[in-house]
């Protein structure tokens, strides 16, 4: 109920604040006239402008109410006048809304002069001031919207998202001024006005070809920013709206595209139109300010709605276009290569039918069946199976810790039919048709977390269904140790020397205690420092710890930390190494368990250690079998290397396969 | 006087009031931080010297000779967050009285930076 009321006062307020400007911003165009008809479309239009400011003052009152009731978590609150000073006054939202009130009330004692203007100078200063002070009132409604939110980059969207609610007012707001004189123009009475209502709507029709350009432009960058993917505009709420809008929209621009096209006169070859072709346009434009009043409802509803960055989408379709398929599969590559040429070919004949006078409709038929032929030669190839939760992102995170219980979940659940090393050779696996596959090869990179959540969730026969025995989270674990399995089979390519500039391996995150108090994670070194990894065993690592220490000044100044984990987890592992050279970096004493199980994945040796980058990759890995000897200076170089890389921005956060 | 002039009167009173408005949003966003830092910086550090903080950790290593003892020790508020560092002891035999490995209880004094370690514990054998 709230709610409804809420998105209805949202909605009034941007069509009454849209069809003031653009009502406004037409008279400015169309220009003064002294034909008696044009003369009466001035007087309603600034009645209506009248009507409209005092709906946008209602109206924003009634939704800072309901912000207030939002913010506060309580519908008494939006009566309250104390919740609503606090409200307008402590947040920038509430800031944002003092202002534009305080231009509206400005715009609405403009308006209230009813003077009759002779001068043009006044005349246009009195317009032009209505139709400015209702843009800035406009745009600055980006300043408390979704745009405002954005991290980091919040002046770029709020920028995007002014010059959209510009774009916007001046020309669907103005719609329903130019539908309003057509019609008058249309009546028998308003043959006066013809030629003053072709000339407006040759005039505006020009500025709303570039309206509709910047529209179109800064549409695109702030659905970029709240939506981002495909996924997250089919499988959200937030995106499917857009996608509604974006069909209106289009609708819109046929009917704008029709207006230019029916009527002759408004590409300027004539003066005047008769009386049907003006009733003709009157209604079509009529047409296109009623899909602008729809289009309103749905971006009310979108301010709303939580951008589709922030949801977790749920996938319409039981298909997606993936190009990883072709990885593995060069004849596969082939097929698609072709066919997107055939289908280049069929666009290119498409837009040469546009050009052409002649030969257009075979033309137009022939390019349209070369690129259905094209897309159907490229497309099978990229098919891929999909569910709904295909493009879900982790609840938990690739972290040891999660991994390690992943592995505890394995082998009681899984290990029978997988087999232990997940290699799809348990003792039940012979039972089983068809095979459980390898787990650890490259084919499971092909699938999504979110394909596997979903297989593990509802079942993939001959595999039962575990969404009923493990919660949510267990499942992440399991995938989590999947992606391990599969990322240390692959470690196997790391050697004791890096690759410059190739960071590919993510190093899963682990927290970590030394002594009682001082904890730490592996991300919080992330930019800042390169982590030596020492999993190590006593007594034949001890040499090497004391090699490390008596060189750890100069790692130090090199900025890399090491950081020690005892393979045995053992709880006093600073007192067990206190004979040798004091050593000051840090020793794990407490989540070393989860670190090794994680760890040893990638490298099942007593003694390893594992180079890991400022971007947090696994660079590279050292593992020996018994007593480890490495001359310091060789670690030493690799850091050097490191150092010397250029930094590539994105840090694996949301790295997921 | 006509229209127009006193339309651009308004706008310009319009253009100031904006921006005189946004400096003092900006402003204030900046008086707010600025006194939390200062609010901060008192409570770090006192007028008048002397100061006493209590913390615990782990020792590292034990330097008799320079009478030091290597401390990874937990957030010391007020003071510095967790970190591994040497501190220096009033008296050998607290450097003595522990050895790596130890978990323990201390109290630092004196007029920062200026502080050593005047007492420790050992808070699990």
């Amino acid at each position: 109920m709230g709610e409804v009321a809420g998105l209805l006062a949202r909605w009034l307020h941007l069509a009454s604040s849209i069809f003031l400007v653009g009502g406004a911003a037409l008279l400015l165009i169309a220009r003064p006239s002294d034909r008696p008809t044009a003369r009466r479309w001035e007087s309603w239009i600034l009645t209506a402008c009248r009507v409209l400011v005092l709906a946008a003052l209602g109206s924003a009152i009634a939704t800072v109410a309901y912000q207030t009731a939002v913010l506060e978590e309580r519908w008494a609150a939006a009566l309250e006048p104390a919740a609503l000073a606090r409200m307008l006054t402590r947040t920038q939202a509430g800031n944002v809304w003092l202002a534009r009130g305080g231009l509206l009330v400005l715009l609405a004692a403009f308006l209230a002069i009813r003077a009759e203007v002779r001068d043009r100078a006044d005349w246009r200063a009195l317009r032009g001031q209505a139709a400015l002070l209702g843009l800035v009132a406009l745009g600055l409604v980006a300043a408390a919207g979704h745009a405002a939110a954005v991290e980091p980059g919040a002046a770029a969207a709020i920028t995007a998202d002014v010059v959209h609610l510009a774009a916007a007012g001046l020309w669907i707001g103005g719609l329903p001024a130019l539908a309003l004189l057509l019609w008058l123009a249309g009546r028998r009475a308003g043959a006066d006005a013809r030629p003053y209502a072709v000339l407006a709507a040759r005039r505006f029709s020009r500025v709303a070809l570039a309206l509709v350009g910047a529209l179109a432009v800064s549409g695109l960058w702030s659905a970029w920013v709240q939506i981002a993917s495909v996924a997250g505009l089919l499988g959200t709420r937030h995106g499917n709206l857009l996608l509604v809008k974006l069909v209106t929209f289009a609708a819109m621009l046929v009917l704008a595209t029709l207006n230019r096209r029916l009527i002759p006169a408004l590409g300027g070859e004539a003066h005047s139109v008769g009386r049907p072709a003006m009733r003709r346009l009157s209604r079509v434009v009529a047409a296109e300010a009623s899909l602008a009043v729809l289009v309103l409802a749905i971006v009310a509803a979108m301010t709303v709605t939580p951008p589709a960055r922030h949801e977790q989408p749920t996938w319409p379709l039981s298909f997606r276009l993936t190009l990883d398929n072709l990885g593995s599969a060069p004849d596969l590559a082939s097929q698609v290569l072709v066919g997107s040429q055939v289908a280049v070919l069929g666009v290119v004949a498409l837009l040469a039918s546009l050009a052409l006078r002649r030969l257009r409709l075979p033309v137009l038929a022939g390019g349209a069946v070369v690129l259905v032929a094209g897309g159907a030669i490229a497309v099978p190839p990229l098919v891929s199976d999909a569910y709904p939760t295909t493009y879900r992102r982790p609840d938990v995170a690739y972290q040891a810790a999660s991994i390690a219980d992943g592995r505890r979940l394995f082998d009681a659940h899984c290990a029978v039919c997988h087999g232990p090393q997940a290699a799809g050779d348990g003792p039940a696996a012979a039972t089983l048709q068809p095979r459980p596959p390898d787990l650890r090869a490259s084919h499971v990179a092909l699938h999504t977390a979110g394909d596997i959540f979903w297989w593990i969730t509802n079942g993939r026969p001959p595999m039962p269904a575990f969404g009923d025995r493990l919660d949510v989270d267990a499942r992440w674990h399991l995938i989590n140790y999947l992606r391990a399995l599969a990322a240390g089979d692959a470690a196997r390519l790391l050697g004791p020397t890096i690759e410059p500039e190739r960071p590919w391996l993510v190093a899963p995150d682990f927290t970590f205690n030394v002594g009682p108090e001082y904890s730490r994670s592996l991300r919080e070194y992330r930019g800042r420092r390169i982590v030596l990894l020492v999993l190590y065993t006593l007594p034949a690592s001890a040499p090497r710890l004391g090699e490390l220490a008596e060189a750890y000044g100069l790692l130090a100044s090199l900025e890399v930390e090491i950081l020690a984990v005892p393979t045995d987890a053992a709880p006093d592992a600073i007192r067990r190494l206190a004979g040798g050279p004091p050593i000051f970096y840090p020793v794990v004493t407490d989540g070393a368990r989860a670190i090794v199980e994680a760890y040893r994945l990638f490298a099942p040796a007593p003694h390893a250690e594992f180079l890991i980058d400022r971007q947090g990759y696994l660079r590279a890995i050292v593992a020996a079998p018994d007593a480890p000897q490495r001359d310091p200076g060789r670690l030493l170089a690799e850091v050097e290397r490191l150092n010397e890389e250029t930094v590539t921005p994105p840090p694996p956060d949301e790295h997921v396969h | 006087m006509r229209i127009w002039r006193v339309v651009l009167l308004v706008d310009l009173a319009l253009v100031l009031g904006l921006a005189a408005g946004y400096l003092w949003w900006g402003q204030q966003a900046r008086r707010l931080a600025n006194e939390l830092q200062a609010a901060r910086a008192v409570a770090a550090v006192s007028p008048g010297g002397e100061r006493e903080y209590r913390a615990t950790g782990v020792v590292r290593a034990g330097l008799p000779d320079l009478g030091i003892l290597v401390i990874t020790h937990g957030d010391i508020p007020g003071y510095m967050p967790a970190m591994t560092m040497g501190f220096r002891t009033t008296s050998p035999t607290i450097v003595e009285s522990v050895s790596p490995g130890d978990e323990v209880r201390f109290t630092l004094r004196g007029t920062p930076p200026n502080l050593a370690i005047t007492a420790i514990d050992k808070t699990a054998p």
